[in-house]
């Protein structure tokens, strides 16, 4: 038997909405799928590439020599990871439009604003605490197997003409210059990929709609850019999320897939925290303003 | 403070349990007033106003597609309304400090996630209003749904559904209650539970508004009225005020020498009408229909008082105003 007594506190607010949201997040299976799946990506890939880059290092193409990155090169799994995160994080809020639970959500916190803050802080901190666990385990993993496959230790970052140079793959150690600033960047970068994954799915509301609208952004956009001419796409294609997130993971300035130069890494991060603010502020806007 | 009696938990409670209910002002009172809502070109809910009175059952009735459960989606909050208000003991709803704890509300017993099991589904929103897990299996307990807490909700029936929600309103232990459609889908039995629930929670002092299209629903359970038809409100009274004022009484009148006593009747100013070998008269009432005839020496084998059911005055009112209504054959009378 219990007597409902006052709870201490003003109102209902934004730390009993985090609780909540963190039950939610937690209580389907979908969120689980997603966070195992992105564990086993960036550990399988962390072997997969830097096994075939090592071992192949005497082949490969001055370019790709050039390009080689010896963190980033652990972290593909990451940058494959993030449509799963960006699956992750829009399956934490569609569902509740699309069965109809918002309503219930709204009725017990009718502020909106903690509604979107809470989820948006309890997405972000798990995306965070997992993803970050995957890019370190990524990178050790990683670089063991660049060892295993003929990689040689260095010191430091190599310039662009020894790593043309080099016999074997450069490998760096975590206490190298700007390795641990990369590998950190990793899952920073799907932590923000996350958030703007979260706001597409507040303005959109369905699921189908939201991943298709993600996964346009991430994959075709890039493609399209790549059609126009050089002095268009040689300026946006380094600001689009993907590249940002090679910049994030990378400790090299490296050009990008279609020849662009990637952005610096604060510069990287600084642009994802703006996108990631703009969309989850601009779905917050809508759906502060619409009904539920 | 008012406990609820043990007797009725018998048969939905393993235990007798009862809440004392500590709340010292006075039961909230809804106010809605010249609520308007407009979905493009289409006016959903039309200049609507009227108040839920504390400590009772009001019934919210209307055809399908009148505006119901628009009219409670804006007192909750969830739509803006075009124009118009809506307060919760003078406050709109967003400034309630605690919602739950003081408004409950069942909005559709499927919007659940699938996935996700009753009671994870209750505590979830048991959390965002401070409320202990001890009463998430409380509730789960008075709505029967104790044994299944752990299945997922995408699992359950419809009538599982609609407990799942009731016991959702119930959570924070309200003193206003708001319920759409609650008997949907509902055995008879279930049907039953529901109209006890509501009485012995409008007995506690409660202010319980809850919709229904069955006017059936509304008879047995509601003591106000409030009844809408295209978004507009057409009658806002009890239940008994509303039958007596808006039915057209009538009284069945059987005898041997029936044509005579009609024409008697007529010139007495009643109208009269013949229906399966008896006289249907209006406009006079039983006794006075018995003197006539008394007068004339006319014997009768019958003089019944028909009062029309709840069901027959509602599609009287709401004929007009229904957005679906099937077509009249022709000749008949609107």
């Amino acid at each position: 038997m219990t007597t409902l007594l006052l709870p201490k506190g003003k109102r209902a607010g934004l730390r009993q909405q985090i609780a909540s949201e963190f039950t939610k997040l937690r209580s389907v299976r979908s969120s689980w799928v997603c966070l195992v799946l992105m564990v086993v990506l960036s550990i399988g890939f962390s072997i997969l590439f830097p096994a075939i880059i090592a071992n192949g290092w005497s082949t490969r193409s001055p370019a790709e020599r050039i390009n080689f990155d010896p963190v980033s090169v652990t972290q593909f799994g990451i940058i494959f990871g993030q449509l799963v995160i960006a699956v992750f994080a829009i399956l934490a809020i569609t569902p509740e439009f699309s069965n109809g639970s918002i309503r219930s959500t709204l009725a017990a916190q009718p502020r909106r604003s903690d509604v979107i803050a809470a989820k948006a802080i309890v997405l972000a901190v798990t995306t965070f605490v997992v993803t970050e666990i995957c890019s370190f385990a990524a990178f050790f993993v990683g670089r063991a197997v660049l060892l295993a496959f003929g990689g040689h230790a260095v010191a430091g970052e190599l310039t662009l003409a020894q790593q043309l140079k080099a016999t074997a793959a450069p490998v760096l150690s975590l206490g190298a210059p700007g390795v641990l600033q990369a590998v950190f960047g990793g899952g920073l970068y799907l932590t923000l990929i996350a958030l703007i994954a979260l706001g597409l799915g507040i303005l959109l509301r369905s699921t189908p709609g939201s991943i298709s609208l993600f996964v346009a952004l991430l994959l075709i956009i890039p493609g399209v850019f790549q059609a126009l001419p050089h002095s268009i796409s040689h300026l946006v294609e380094p600001r689009l999320p993907s590249n940002l997130g090679a910049a994030m993971t990378s400790v090299h300035v490296r050009s990008t897939d279609f020849g662009g130069q990637l952005l610096s890494p604060w510069l990287a991060v600084g642009l994802m925290v703006l996108y990631g603010v703009l969309l989850v502020g601009l779905g917050l806007w809508r759906f502060s303003r619409r009904d539920a | 403070m008012a406990l609820i009696a043990d007797g009725f938990w018998r048969g939905f409670a393993k235990e007798a349990c009862w809440y004392p209910r500590p709340r010292d002002e006075a039961p909230a009172v809804i106010e809605v007033r010249h609520l308007t809502k407009d979905y493009g070109t289409t006016r959903a809910v039309d200049d609507l106003s009227f108040n839920v009175e504390p400590g009772v059952v009001t019934g919210f009735l209307g055809p399908n597609g009148s505006g119901k459960s628009t009219t409670l989606r804006m007192i909750l909050g969830l739509d803006r309304p075009s124009n118009g208000t809506v307060t919760l003991d003078g406050r709109p709803y967003h400034e309630l400090r605690w919602p739950l704890r003081e408004v409950g509300a069942l909005i559709e017993a499927k919007a659940v996630h699938p996935g996700r099991s009753a009671r994870t589904h209750l505590w979830a929103l048991a959390q965002t209003n401070s409320i202990p897990k001890s009463r998430v299996e409380e509730v789960l307990e008075i709505v029967g749904l104790s044994a299944v807490a752990k299945r997922k909700v995408g699992k359950f029936s419809l009538g599982m559904s609609q407990r799942l929600g009731i016991a959702t309103a119930l959570l924070g232990d309200p003193g206003v209650l708001l319920f759409d459609e609650p008997v949907n889908g509902l055995d008879p039995e279930g049907i039953l539970w529901v109209r006890t629930l509501l009485r012995t929670l409008a007995d506690e002092g409660r202010t319980i508004f809850f919709s229904s299209h069955l006017m059936s629903e509304m008879a047995q359970t509601a003591s106000n009225l409030v009844v809408i038809g295209r978004g507009r409100l057409l009658a806002e009274t009890s239940v008994e005020n509303f039958i007596a004022s808006n039915a057209e009484r009538t009284v069945r009148v059987s005898s041997a020498r029936a044509g005579e006593l009609a024409q008697l009747l007529r010139q007495a100013n009643a109208s009269v009408r013949e229906v399966d070998g008896a006289l249907e008269v209006s406009g006079l009432e039983a006794p006075a229909i018995g003197e006539t005839a008394l007068a004339a020496g006319i014997a009768l084998s019958e003089l019944t008082p028909q009062s029309a059911s709840l069901e027959e005055v509602f599609m009287e009112l709401t004929s007009e105003s229904s957005e679906f209504s099937t077509t009249r054959p022709e000749g008949t009378q609107q």
